[in-house]
């Protein structure tokens, strides 16, 4: 029969063609598949792309020099500052060396962070402050600093307080000391013409307060250069009867009394005890510059309030300040009343001083007055934890 | 062939950070080089003691520096030009790691100087004999760092200038000994010194020929070499010929 191998032909004809037909629809399928694949890997690499790119300009923002160091320790990306110091030459190389040994530092112990500066020797003068950060995932971040100019600065600004101690408090001294000779000698001679006699102690007392301010000043600037605070447990109670001490001359001399009220007497603040001190006294000496002879100044501490602060407060029924001052009385050289100020011979350094002291110790002060009344200074500081009466007695019992 | 793409893109990579470590230790020694120099002209008893104690760290890079030579050798197998700049940072090494010990001995010598005031000629010339130093270890480094063998071959020359100034202040050293400012202990001291910084100079300028062997694969040696072979030559042929001639004089310069 034809028609046996013709159907067999046609089955076979109609077999190819389905298979055809279906390996066409699966490789449509394969081909629609693979272009799927495709788009979703390229949009995943324009997303990581996108991603870096946005990383890349969140470090070419940073202020400083910025380098990324991945989990091996090689530099991945950076800003230009920071590319500066990536496969340096000469004084540059050794800051990238700083950078790599702190980086090593972090990724391996257990600190987030560490910084150093680096100094290369030579000229010019280069100084860059290095620190590491690890960075979550691996690897950490380095940032760079060029702060020569700010280490000069800090230099010259402490050759220029030690340079006014030597240049101006050594003569100012003789000149007080040869003055008060003067006084004395002429004092005791019969013939001495009276107005010199005046002029000497005019001349005397200026040297005094001259030398007194230098001596503020230099106080001021090392509370403020203050690299290395101190901190160590000071009971305020007994700083704050120091402070007194140093001011009874004054206060005997016009009468007024200083009343010293506690509201806890082992609270201890973690700070510099001469400084705490010499705050304080600025405090009282002000009151009893300020206040009516044979009145009151009363030094009060408050009870530790909730936000583990202790205020000392400095009370005393003076003169006042004027609303309009209460703002800038804690500048340098800002005097309510210039020619009062002179009479009593302050300095105008006083409660910047004071201020100074407060910055340095986390702390804060606050000034307020009624003009005729009196005035109140209070000076906040972190009180030290363990030093609350009942924790007190706890640790000395441990 | 991958495979091989990525043994050379390795090797270039190690080879890479090689030159980079190299040029760390360089900053190293140029730092000692200051330092050195300025414990010794400021009497710095402190700076001269923990510069001597900082050659440790300096050792520690240029043996690790060595070892990652030894490594690239023994495992990556470099040919020509990659096997060409591992040999010449050995040697390099060595050079940068040897002139820090000399500024090291700077740093003694400035103990051993202790209280002996300097008339300012001398320091004057400790200071100027030093910035050359400094000068010519950077321009060498610049020269391997940046594979620039012209620069390391001009070195040689460059290096003139120290040289003139060591022969100055050698002079200087008789005035100032004849004037009676320094004694003859502080002079032989002085004249040890300026060796150590004319010794720098010499590395610095066995550094730019490593960087032109590593550059052209020539070496200053092959050419002594082959003066020496020109003189056997010679002298072969002068013996040959019956000619007596003792002293065959410096052969030309190969062009």
């Amino acid at each position: 029969m034809i028609v046996a191998p013709a159907v067999v032909l046609v089955a076979l004809l109609a077999g190819l063609a389905g298979w055809v037909i279906r390996g066409s629809v699966v490789r449509r399928d394969e081909g629609r598949l693979a272009r799927a694949e495709h788009a979703a890997v390229e949009a995943e690499r324009a997303r990581a792309e996108a991603a870096d790119q946005r990383l890349q300009a969140v470090i070419d923002a940073v202020p400083q020099g910025a380098v990324v160091y991945d989990r091996t320790g090689r530099p991945t990306m950076g800003n230009a500052l920071g590319r500066r110091f990536i496969d340096a030459r000469h004084r540059d190389a050794l800051v990238e060396l700083a950078a790599r040994e702190l980086v090593a530092a972090v990724s391996h112990n257990g600190a987030h962070a560490a910084r150093r500066p680096v100094e290369p020797a030579g000229t010019p003068r280069m100084v860059v402050d290095v620190q590491a950060r690890r960075l979550a995932g691996g690897g950490a971040i380095v940032l760079l600093e060029d702060t020569t100019e700010r280490r000069r600065l800090e230099e010259v600004r402490r050759d220029f307080v030690a340079n006014i101690s030597h240049e101006l408090r050594t003569p100012i001294g003789a000149i007080a000391l040869l003055t008060e000779t003067m006084v004395v000698e002429m004092s005791a001679a019969v013939t001495a013409p009276e107005p010199v006699l005046r002029l000497a102690n005019r001349l005397h007392a200026e040297a005094v307060r001259v030398s007194r301010t230098i001596d503020d000043l230099l106080l001021l600037s090392r509370i403020e250069n203050d690299e290395e605070p101190v901190r160590e447990a000071v009971v305020v109670a007994d700083a704050l009867v120091e402070a007194i001490d140093r001011v009874a001359g004054a206060a005997h001399e016009r009468h007024i009394e200083i009343r010293l009220d506690l509201a806890d007497r082992a609270v201890r603040i973690r700070g510099d005890r001469r400084q705490l001190v010499s705050a304080v006294f600025n405090l009282l000496d002000n009151a009893v510059k300020y206040s009516d002879a044979n009145s009151l100044v009363v030094l009060r501490t408050l009870p530790v309030d909730d936000e583990g602060n202790v205020a000392i407060e400095v009370e005393d029924r003076g003169i006042g300040i004027p609303a309009r001052d209460l703002d800038r009385i804690f500048e340098r050289f800002y005097r309510v009343d210039q020619a009062r100020s002179r009479r009593t011979g302050g300095t105008g350094l006083g409660l910047s001083i004071v201020r100074h002291v407060a910055e340095n110790h986390d702390g804060r002060i606050t000034a307020r007055s009624c003009e005729g009344e009196g005035s109140t200074f209070v000076l906040t500081l972190p009180a030290d934890p363990r030093s609350r009466s009942g924790t007190v007695a706890a640790t000395e019992v441990a | 062939m991958p495979d091989n793409h990525d043994y050379r893109k390795a090797l270039h990579n190690d080879i890479d950070e090689l030159r980079v470590e190299v040029v760390r230790l360089a900053a190293m020694v140029g730092d000692v080089i200051v330092r050195a120099t300025e414990a010794l002209l400021s009497y710095d008893m402190d700076a001269a003691a923990e510069l001597i104690m900082h050659d440790d760290e300096v050792d520690a890079l240029s043996i690790d520096i060595e070892e990652r030579c030894f490594k690239l050798l023994a495992l990556q197998q470099p040919m020509a030009s990659d096997l060409r700049a591992i040999v010449a940072s050995m040697k390099i090494n060595a050079d940068i790691e040897r002139s820090g010990d000399l500024m090291v001995n700077v740093a003694k010598g400035a103990r051993r100087m202790y209280g002996v005031q300097l008339p300012p000629r001398l320091r004057g010339l400790i200071q100027q004999m030093s910035d050359e130093a400094d000068r010519l270890l950077r321009l060498a480094v610049d020269a391997f760092s940046d594979r620039n063998g012209p620069l390391g071959a001009a070195l040689n020359d460059i290096d003139d200038r120290l040289d003139l100034l060591q022969a100055e202040f050698v002079q200087a050293i008789f005035e100032a000994h004849a004037a009676g400012d320094i004694d003859l202990q502080a002079a032989v001291q002085l004249a040890v010194i300026c060796r150590y910084y004319e010794r720098v100079g010499d590395h610095a300028v066995n550094i730019g020929e490593r960087v032109r062997f590593m550059t052209d694969g020539r070496l200053p040696e092959h050419e002594g070499a082959a003066r020496v072979k020109a003189r056997q030559a010679m002298a072969a042929s002068a013996e040959r010929f019956g000619v007596d001639n003792g002293d065959p004089g410096e052969a030309p310069d190969s062009p």
